[in-house]
């Protein structure tokens, strides 16, 4: 991530209004914000990040606005003299924290704008527009004043009551107009990067949430490392063969399955928001860094501009389009496309030489497998970060050596697939030479594509992923059929779902009644299958999925709470956005041992409760007790108790349990009885 | 392939943490998380099998109620296999540490975490040294039941699993907070007190980008404790778990000592202060000395390059107003506080029914409403023809009608409670035979019946502490502003961006379509597709 604005980076700019744009910084193009100004771009190339700045008034001399650095110690001036005033004064009135923060930014001009920004009233002038006054009740006044709960209204009324003009008329409604403080600060805004949280939050808050499936950031966070995605190891790029051209199939590089690591597999149906949350922990989201001040100077300079535009002829596509910045720019004005075209940020970079047509370009290591409903994956989104998985010829980004992608069919029926199955074309040196370089073209486009399906598929069937990561619109008991065997033993697997059913349908296939009956070999089905097998289970309709696949399954979510902290005024936010909550499925792969596998607990169960509506002269009837799990061991039991009359007993120490695993801790059984007392109520 | 047996010093034990990259099988000297049930999780690490072990002749040996499990059974396999549970031969340990054992099991987890650790610590008596790899270990011999499975070691499980010095951040805090101050591959993050760990081990897999060689800038973490023996212990662990080189951990003060290391910078762009008063270290979190900014001899330990994120944890809201505070006037932008509400679900059965199996988890009243009218009809039925047959067989009955319905009403509710797979009602009460339940009434296997439901855990947390977040970006003097300008100098006549008029829209969408004209048709229909998201986002992209 640079810390430096580089030209043609998506950057968002932050407005006065709270709300955000997301745009590219492009060379030589004067940025628009509508009323908040308009500026030249290139005033805040090479600039930091987080600064905020101020479209100034234009010079005479010039036809175009500069800008200002506001220093924080102005934009915090409101709150500090607040803080100022409430500890001189223990319970300061509203009033008197008014003067305050009048006097504290002394010099500067309030304006009062209505909901279409126009200037209604200025401190120290003339009503503007007299149309837009509405006259307001005296209560109302009052009311106003005693609120004191938001700054802006206390500063309007300040504002409106020292106002001659507006004495006369009374005053406004409040509620219709919104406070800036001064006519300068209408026109600050401040640029932030473009990361995945940033991005985001946009994208959800300000954009389109179903987009992205409502992924909020709480929840990034938790399937991230729930998933335990993270930097999966140096770059190991597998060695070209060198096949000649009239080399086949037989000369591509065999897998080796040992030198596969830190590989991730995901199902992404968050047009690649997901990929790029996952890419951003694995450090392959963002371009190396180098020395950044020098780095975007060459590019700025005309030679620089020059090498590109020789360079990209050779290209076609998307990237020729994007060595040319007027065009490949020339529709996202206005407002942000949707699919950002990719721009080659680091142009300074080379691409790499090309290997032979069979020279397999991914790392071994650290990359993120994404599985697809549709013959190409949407990942729209990463064009924000200049990926565009679509380009043929794509300037140097670190996606491309780390993302695979491939198909459900080439996944699971890669012999139905036409690039995995159709050898590839094959021609002695001599022959190539005699074609017409189109011929030439699509013959080692061919032979490359081949190569790379050949490798990923296989790659990805070899298994052995270290996480799984989804956010899917398909249900998950599909998914994890067909990509539980693919990982490793001990692998997480993390599932978004904005909606709790199909992760609560998705648990229930590991709830502990279905395991117990699975290991206790009453699954016709399942008898005299190896281990293998059964972890290629097809599933049925009692078991869609092997229950012993799974340990640890859990369902959880998580809610940020925002809150204002202002002297005096400090409390939760009144609204937030709404709509998914969004949770999270997480397990880790289990390694089930070989035949049956008896649970046991060396400890005498605690009462069972009264909401489970036995009565205590059954219970003590029952020879064995289980640990218990205030939900589940109830079918557990039952299911144990029923095994135990139609099979012989196995744990003759008479303390067996169905399913230790997914009992409750037991060490607190006062607690347990506390929770079940509690039901009953 | 690396289920080597042999014991194993530490200077062998595997480079790379096992955080980070745990490989295929499990391996000796290296943590191991045992979970012994959903959410009892028990850190190990594992011992060799040279020998006897604390008087265990099967090496070092876990003791859990679910069984024992003697290290040699969980050395060399796959990460997250289930483990069986062995008979081990106590030998003459059984007596000796007999009333350790029953403490562990009665205390619970927290006992059990550490049990572990002891006995490594004894395990050095001479006689057992002696031994060495010539003591044929005995020959483990599998349990008839118990179980466990073995997992790796991620920041996740160590987080509930750690030997809690402190209170710990727990998932749902540092997943959001690593999150929100940019903790990525690569970056530099300081942190203070580092406490139990918890979140070091989460901050330490999010900077990771590669062991660093020699004066290489790699991610790292710079972590601050002034509690000696907590400081200590973590060092410990830091070694133990191969992150050493990773996290540097330092002994010291952080509000009088700040957060330089040897009087030299970190480079930081990432905070994270877990401290009863962050604001008293904040000042020394700044680009220059605030109490003099032409303090040349002051050394920030901040990233001069890079924006810092930084977020502090406080359990009380006091400590927020004052660290706000702080923050505001050290020129922190972007001020921002949250708390993070988490809850668990599970999820179950819900079995409702006159007609289910009996078993304690279903309540055996109607499901609907035609189920309680079938019952009720069915007993008035029966009452009937009682009454009926009573009549003619009895005389000496009292003619109390009322009185019979009542007590067969009693009968059938204490029967429909203990009999629920039969259809027909019976009033005579039997203790139910097993034999009923085999399938249940629904014709459903038990897992599948009833309706499946979410509820959420019996207790929740719901305050944490306060985590505010907020922005220090890099300082930009004159000197940069000018060479910046220098080189990104404003040119001449220039095409509007961002916010432009209907008429210009209009005009650039027009030369947008004739340059499009004659390319590829893919290329057509891409840009087609823009045009309509462009149009679609004009409409609402407008600034507010
Ligand atoms: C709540 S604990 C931190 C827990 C840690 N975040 C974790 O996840 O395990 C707070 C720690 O800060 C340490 N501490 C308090 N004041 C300190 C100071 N001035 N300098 C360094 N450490 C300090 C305490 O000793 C304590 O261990």
């Amino acid at each position: 991530m640079h810390s430096l604005i580089r030209p043609n980076a998506w950057v968002g700019l932050k407005l006065p209004s709270g709300s955000t744009k997301v745009m590219q910084i492009i060379p030589n193009t004067t940025i628009s914000l509508g009323k908040y100004g308009a500026f030249p771009a290139n005033l805040v190339l090479g600039r930091p990040y987080h600064l905020t700045f101020e479209v100034l008034d234009k010079t005479s001399e010039e036809n175009f606005s500069r800008l200002r650095i506001v220093p924080a110690s102005e934009l915090h001036a409101e709150a500090i003299a607040e803080e100022d005033e409430a500890e001189g004064n223990a319970t300061p009135a509203t009033g008197s924290a008014n003067d305050a923060v009048i006097t504290a930014t002394e010099g500067e001009e309030f304006s009062l704008v209505d909901e279409k920004g126009n200037v209604v009233a200025r401190s120290g002038r003339e009503v503007i527009d007299d149309s837009a006054i509405q006259t307001l009740t005296q209560d109302e006044i009052e009311e106003l004043k005693r609120e004191g709960n938001n700054a802006g209204k206390d500063v309007i009324t300040k504002l409106m009551l020292s106002h001659t003009a507006l004495d006369q008329k009374t005053t406004f409604s409040l509620a219709k107009y919104k406070l800036l403080k001064t006519k300068k600060y209408i026109r600050r805004f401040q640029v932030v990067p473009i990361d995945v949280a940033s991005f985001a939050q946009w994208q959800l808050e300000e954009k389109d949430a179903s987009k992205i499936m409502d992924l909020r950031a709480e929840m990034f966070g938790l399937v991230g490392c729930w998933g335990n995605v993270h930097y999966g190891g140096e770059d190991s790029i597998i060695d070209d063969p060198h096949s000649r051209t009239d080399q086949g199939e037989e000369t591509c590089v065999p897998i080796q399955t040992d030198e596969l690591k830190g590989r991730w597999l995901a199902v992404d149906d968050t047009c690649g928001m997901l990929v790029a949350a996952m890419a951003e922990r694995m450090g392959v989201l963002y371009p190396k860094e180098g020395n950044e001040e020098e780095e975007t100077t060459t590019e700025q300079t005309a030679e620089a501009k020059q090498e590109v535009k020789t360079e990209t002829p050779t290209q076609n596509g998307t990237a020729k389009e994007n060595g040319d910045v007027e065009m490949a720019d020339a529709v996202p004005e206005t407002t942000v496309p949707e699919r950002p075209k990719t721009t080659a940020t680091n142009k300074k970079q080379k691409v790499r030489p090309r290997g032979s047509d069979f020279a397999i370009p991914f790392s071994q290591t650290n990359t993120l497998t994404i599985i697809h409903s549709t013959s190409q994956p949407n990942l729209s989104l990463l064009n924000y970060w200049n990926f565009d998985i679509t380009a043929p010829n794509h300037p140097p980004h670190p996606l491309l050596n780390h993302l695979l992608n491939l198909t459900w069919l080439q996944l699971l029926k890669p012999e139905l697939d036409t690039s995995y199955s159709t050898p590839p074309p094959t021609a002695s040196a001599e022959e190539l030479a005699s074609w017409k370089p189109s011929r030439r073209g699509n013959f080692h486009r061919k032979r490359r594509r081949f190569a790379r399906t050949r490798y990923i598929v296989d790659s990805t069937r070899a298994g052995n992923f270290s996480g799984l990561v989804c956010a899917s619109s398909m249900d998950p008991i599909s998914i994890l059929k067909h990509t539980l065997p693919l990982l490793s033993g001990g692998a997480p697997v993390a599932i978004y779902s904005p909606s709790i059913e199909p992760l609560a349908a998705l648990a229930d296939c590991f709830s502990v009644p279905r395991r117990t009956a699975w290991t206790s070999g009453n699954v016709p089905e399942t008898v005299g299958k190896s281990l293998e097998e059964l972890e290629r289970w097809e599933g049925n309709e009692q078991f869609p999925l092997n229950p012993t696949l799974l340990q640890g399954v859990s369902i959880h979510t998580s809610r940020a709470r925002r809150w204002q902290v202002l002297p005096m005024r400090t409390h939760p936010l009144m609204t937030e956005r709404g709509g998914a909550d969004g949770y999270v499925f997480t397990a880790w792969r289990a390694k089930p041992a070989e035949g049956r596998v008896e649970a046991r607990g060396k400890f005498k169960k605690i009462q069972p409760s009264s909401n489970k509506k036995a009565s205590k002269a059954e219970e003590e009837s029952t020879p064995v007790e289980t640990p218990a799990a205030v939900e589940e061991d109830d079918a557990a039991t039952a299911v144990k108790r029923k095994r135990a009359d139609t099979l012989p007993p196995l744990d003759t120490e008479g303390a067996s349990t169905p399913e230790n695993a997914a009992t409750d801790d037991v060490a607190s059984p006062t607690k347990k009885r506390k929770v079940d007392g509690e039901v009953e109520v | 392939m690396d289920g080597t047996m042999a014991p194993v010093t530490r200077s062998q034990a595997p480079k790379i943490s096992p955080f980070l990259e745990p490989g295929k099988t499990t391996k000796v000297g290296s943590l191991a998380i045992l979970q012994l049930s959903r959410d009892n999780l028990q850190p190990v690490y594992l011992k060799a099998p040279a020998g006897k072990h604390d008087g265990y002749a099967e090496g070092a040996v876990v003791n859990t109620r679910y069984g024992s499990f003697p290290h040699s059974t969980m050395i060399g396999v796959p990460w997250g296999s289930q483990i069986r549970a062995s008979k081990v031969d106590t030998g003459s340990r059984g007596r000796n540490n007999k009333r350790k054992r029953d403490k562990s099991d009665d205390n619970g987890r927290e006992a059990s975490a550490t049990v572990t650790e002891e006995k490594t610590e004894q395990e050095s008596t001479p006689a057992e040294v002696n031994d060495g790899s010539t003591a044929a270990t005995k020959k483990v011999v599998a349990d008839v039941s118990g179980f466990i499975h073995i997992l790796p070691p991620t920041p996740e499980v160590w987080t509930s699993s750690l030997p809690h010095r402190t209170q710990v951040v727990y998932t749902p805090d540092y997943s959001y907070v690593l999150h929100r101050i940019r903790a990525r591959p690569g970056s530099v993050l300081i942190e203070a007190g580092a406490g139990s760990g918890s979140f070091s081990h989460a901050s330490v897999r999010a900077v990771y980008n590669g062991y660093p060689t020699e004066g290489e800038r790699k991610g790292k973490v710079y972590s601050f404790e002034f509690h000696e023996q907590r400081y200590h212990k973590m060092n410990k662990e830091l070694e133990e778990h191969n992150l050493d080189s990773l996290v540097h951990l330092t002994h010291r003060d952080v509000y009088n000592g700040g957060f330089l290391i040897d009087g030299k910078s970190p480079e930081a762009e990432a905070i994270f202060l877990d401290l009863p008063a962050p604001w008293e270290a904040l000042h020394h979190l700044s680009r220059r000395n605030p109490k003099n900014p032409q303090d040349k001899d002051w050394v920030s330990p901040l990233n001069p390059r890079k924006s810092a994120h930084i977020c502090t944890f406080s359990p009380c809201i006091e400590q927020v107003t004052k660290t706000v505070s702080a923050l505001r006037r050290l020129g922190w932008v972007d001020i921002d506080m949250v708390e993070i509400a988490n809850r668990k679900y599970h999820t179950s059965r819900e079995r409702v029914g006159l007609n289910l199996s009996m078993d304690r988890g279903v309540n055996n009243s109607a499901r609907d409403v035609d189920e309680a009218l079938a019952r009720l009809t069915e007993i008035e039925t029966r009452f009937r023809e009682h009454a009926a047959k009573s009549k003619e067989s009895d005389d000496e009955m009292d003619g109390d009608d009322d009185g019979l319905i009542k007590r067969h009403e009693k009968k059938e509710q204490k029967g429909g409670k203990k009999r629920g797979g039969d259809k027909k009602v019976k009033i005579d009460h039997k203790p139910a035979s097993p034999e009923s339940f085999e399938t249940p009434a629904s014709g459903m296997p038990l897992w599948m019946e009833g309706r499946l439901i979410t509820r959420g855990e019996p207790e929740i947390k719901t305050h944490t502490s306060y985590l505010v977040f907020a922005t220090l970006p890099r300082e930009w003097t004159e000197e940069d502003e000018a060479t910046a300008a220098a080189r990104h100098p404003v040119v001449g006549e220039q095409k509007v961006i961002g916010v432009v008029d209907k008429a210009a829209r209009k005009q650039e969408r027009r030369e947008q379509l004739q340059k499009a004209t004659g390319n590829r048709k893919a290329r057509r229909m891409e840009r087609a597709a823009e045009l309509a998201v462009t149009a679609e986002g004009g409409a609402s992209g407008v600034v507010p």
